[in-house]
């Protein structure tokens, strides 16, 4: 088992022991499940809305060259820079470089999962930049030492009183209340000093749109359009996936995003930017630079069953509905992307083998597909990852021995009924004993934790041939 | 640095996506829909009305400019004394004239806004029936009159209400505004955020208030 499988497993069945942060689960995703039907009964025609953003995410990725090109040739000619990155390191080390160049002391970022991805804010901050995440909830985490708990809402597991106390201890000792809007008061005032003093911006991209040459950025708090407007460079870090063929798709995917990240008609603030500040224009920023990062997406592109899992927009709205997340949490995934899409995604961007455990993170009971806004078939390809772990012989030698021995079962019934007959003897005499659940208890991983579910007395097969009554039993 | 990157990185990344793409998918491509998505709007400016309320802006409807002046004053009274940084518009040098005679006043000619201006006051290239939201440009005040200030007032007239999202990004391209512009925005409301315990706050990092003052006649 991977280190971070057995992290994993520790860790699962610590917070899904752990009732109040369950409790908090319940009502952040109560609340969420309440305004996200209502956004989507706004629209007259959600499946439909799936369907046409599916489309228009199959046309530019299956397209993605021409797209990015197009969208690259319009950035440089508005005095924008380009940079393609084909991993975290090169991404990374494009940004410390531009900052240390440019003199950079303090770095404004919006909310950026790219960023989280490639782990830009630590390699910053060891060139001695020093790196303010300006989204409150990320603000928050970052407070904490943490990594983001959801993609849409970083700190959805705290209360208000954790983070009051968080203020009191990192911030102000004077902190005298924990309502939120207060809270938020002493937030705005710290990072309005960040956004005045900050020589660089650093935000991700929701969409690239390839027909203007913009990147379009969404954000409520409106820490997006402070990073993106007072600092002197303005930097972009996102996915090569997030392409858009045309601008008028904004029509579609803004009202969709939004409905499915919280349930929003649209998000408050809509930006669309395509170069640094203009001859004549009040303010913004004198440079613009765009890292496109590859890091496995390419990969992905290339695999025939999975590409579509680039067309994913992050709204979160798999992680909301998936009965895993709710009650084990964002953290236990131990992945930049939790949830289902992270389960799915991880594997490709940071390796089958020390992550093939997600991929049974998952009762597959479809609801992640089922919410999905751009219609990703999350919990086949879940199936797809399994069935690939195995075949690379990413599985234990005990594991497959004791499916080699089931295959054998299966395919004569003579040892298959030997096979059931042991099984229920042994067993009996095992509980008889008391041992259910102890190391000797082949069913050990199930009972260690229930009670033993009762044993028939006669097989499946003997009951068969006797006849079942009406309620299905033996007679 | 280089204006284009070095051209390594690129080449190989882009080869990796034409090879990648020869691969064909095993899922069929979906089928071709062109149900409407979205409900008719019918009585736009209701309709516009209804959406600002449910966005918590301010929106209120004025006959002439003398009219906007007065609200305006109005909206003005009610902030802390402070500078204000405006759009330099000739409307909008009419308007402020008449509205706040003992303010000091930023034109947005003179560069980006302070950050300790109380309000800024900008004209939009376009209001959005659909999602009850402005659009603007660089061209209104730059990029941050829509965010820096507490409270942002738009001044606009009626023949600017676009039915809706596809109208008006349809007019950004065809006005080319991305190019005029560096910047270009859809504001549906007031800064907000809903982090802790999923609860609404009002005014996050931008303004508390949106107020559109929509009037009948020009501007």
């Amino acid at each position: 088992m991977s280190s971070a499988a057995a992290q994993f497993l520790r860790d699962a069945a610590e917070k899904s022991a752990d009732l109040a942060h369950r409790e908090i689960i319940r009502r952040g995703m109560e609340s969420y499940d309440t305004a996200h039907l209502k956004g989507r009964a706004r629209i007259k025609d959600w499946e439909a809305a799936r369907e046409k953003c599916q489309q228009i995410k199959r046309q530019a990725i299956n397209h993605l060259d021409r797209y990015l090109v197009q969208f690259e040739q319009q950035v440089i000619a508005r005095g924008g820079h380009v940079f393609w990155a084909e991993d975290s390191e090169q991404a990374c080390s494009y940004v410390k470089n531009l900052a240390t160049q440019r003199g950079v002391k303090t770095v404004v970022k919006s909310k950026s999962m790219v960023t989280e991805e490639i782990h830009l804010g630590p390699v910053l901050e060891k060139a001695g930049i020093k790196v303010w995440e300006t989204d409150f909830g990320e603000f928050i985490v970052q407070l904490r030492g943490e990594a983001p708990y959801h993609i849409v809402t970083p700190c959805m597991h705290l209360k208000r009183d954790q983070i009051a106390n968080l203020f009191r201890e990192k911030l102000d000792k004077n902190i005298e209340s924990d309502d939120p809007a207060y809270l938020m008061t002493v937030a705005r005032r710290i990072l309005r000093q960040a956004f005045f003093s900050a020589e660089m911006g650093i935000s991700g991209a929701n969409f690239l749109v390839a027909d203007a040459g913009v990147v379009a950025i969404n954000t409520n708090e409106g820490n997006g359009r402070l990073c993106t407007s007072i600092p002197r460079i303005h930097v972009v870090v996102t996915g090569i996936e997030k392409v858009l063929p045309r601008l008028e798709d904004l029509a579609v995917f803004w009202p969709v995003l939004a409905t499915s990240g919280t349930g929003q008609g649209i998000t408050t603030y809509s930006t669309l930017i395509g170069g640094p500040r203009r001859p004549g224009e009040a303010d913004g920023p004198e440079e613009f630079h765009v890292v496109l990062v590859d890091n496995g997406r390419s990969r992905l592109l290339a695999n025939p069953e999975q590409r579509e899992v680039l067309h994913c927009i992050r709204c979160g709205a798999c992680l909301n509905i998936c009965p895993v997340f709710r009650h084990i949490g964002g953290h236990t995934y131990g992945t930049t992307y939790p949830g289902p899409i992270g389960s799915v995604l991880t594997p490709h961007l940071a390796g089958l083998a020390e992550f093939k455990h997600l991929s049974y993170a998952s009762s597959l009971c479809g609801a992640c597909s089922s919410v999905c806004p751009v219609k990703i078939n999350l919990h086949h390809h879940l199936l797809q990852n399994r069935r690939d772990a195995t075949e690379a012989g990413a599985t234990k030698s005990s594991e497959r021995f004791v499916f080699s021995m089931w295959r054998r079962a299966m395919l004569h019934p003579r040892i298959y009924a030997f096979g059931g007959w042991s099984m229920r003897k042994g067993l009996r005499l095992l509980y008889g004993l008391g041992l259910a659940g102890s190391a000797l208890d082949p069913m050990q991983v199930w009972n260690r934790h229930r009670s033993p579910v009762p044993l028939p007395s006669k097989s499946f097969r003997a009951r068969w041939r006797n006849g079942f009554n009406t309620n299905g039993k033996a007679n | 640095m280089a204006r284009q990157t070095e051209s390594s990185s690129r080449d190989s990344i882009l080869g990796r996506i034409r090879a990648g793409l020869r691969v064909v998918p095993h899922s069929a491509p979906p089928e071709e829909s062109e149900r409407p998505i979205f409900e008719d709007i019918n009585n736009p400016l209701e309709r516009f009305q209804g959406e600002c309320v449910a966005n918590l802006m301010e929106c209120t409807l004025t006959a002439d400019l003398a009219a906007s002046a007065r609200q305006l004053a109005t909206v003005l009274q009610s902030l802390p004394s402070g500078s204000i940084f405006v759009q330099d518009d000739p409307a909008l040098r009419r308007l402020i004239d008449i509205a706040a005679p003992g303010r000091a006043i930023r034109w947005s000619s003179e560069g980006a806004p302070e950050e300790s201006s109380q309000a800024t006051v900008t004209r939009a290239e376009a209001l959005i029936v659909q999602t009850g939201s402005i659009l603007v440009t660089g061209s209104c005040g730059g990029r941050g009159a829509s965010i820096v200030a507490p409270c942002h007032i738009v001044l606009a007239t009626m023949d600017q209400l676009v039915p809706d999202l596809t109208t008006a990004l349809r007019r950004v391209s065809q006005q080319q505004l991305l190019n005029s512009n560096s910047f270009a925005c859809v504001i549906s409301g007031s800064s907000r955020t809903a982090d802790i315990e999923k609860i609404l706050v009002q005014g996050a990092h931008g303004p508390r208030r949106l107020v559109v003052i929509l009037q009948s006649g020009p501007a």
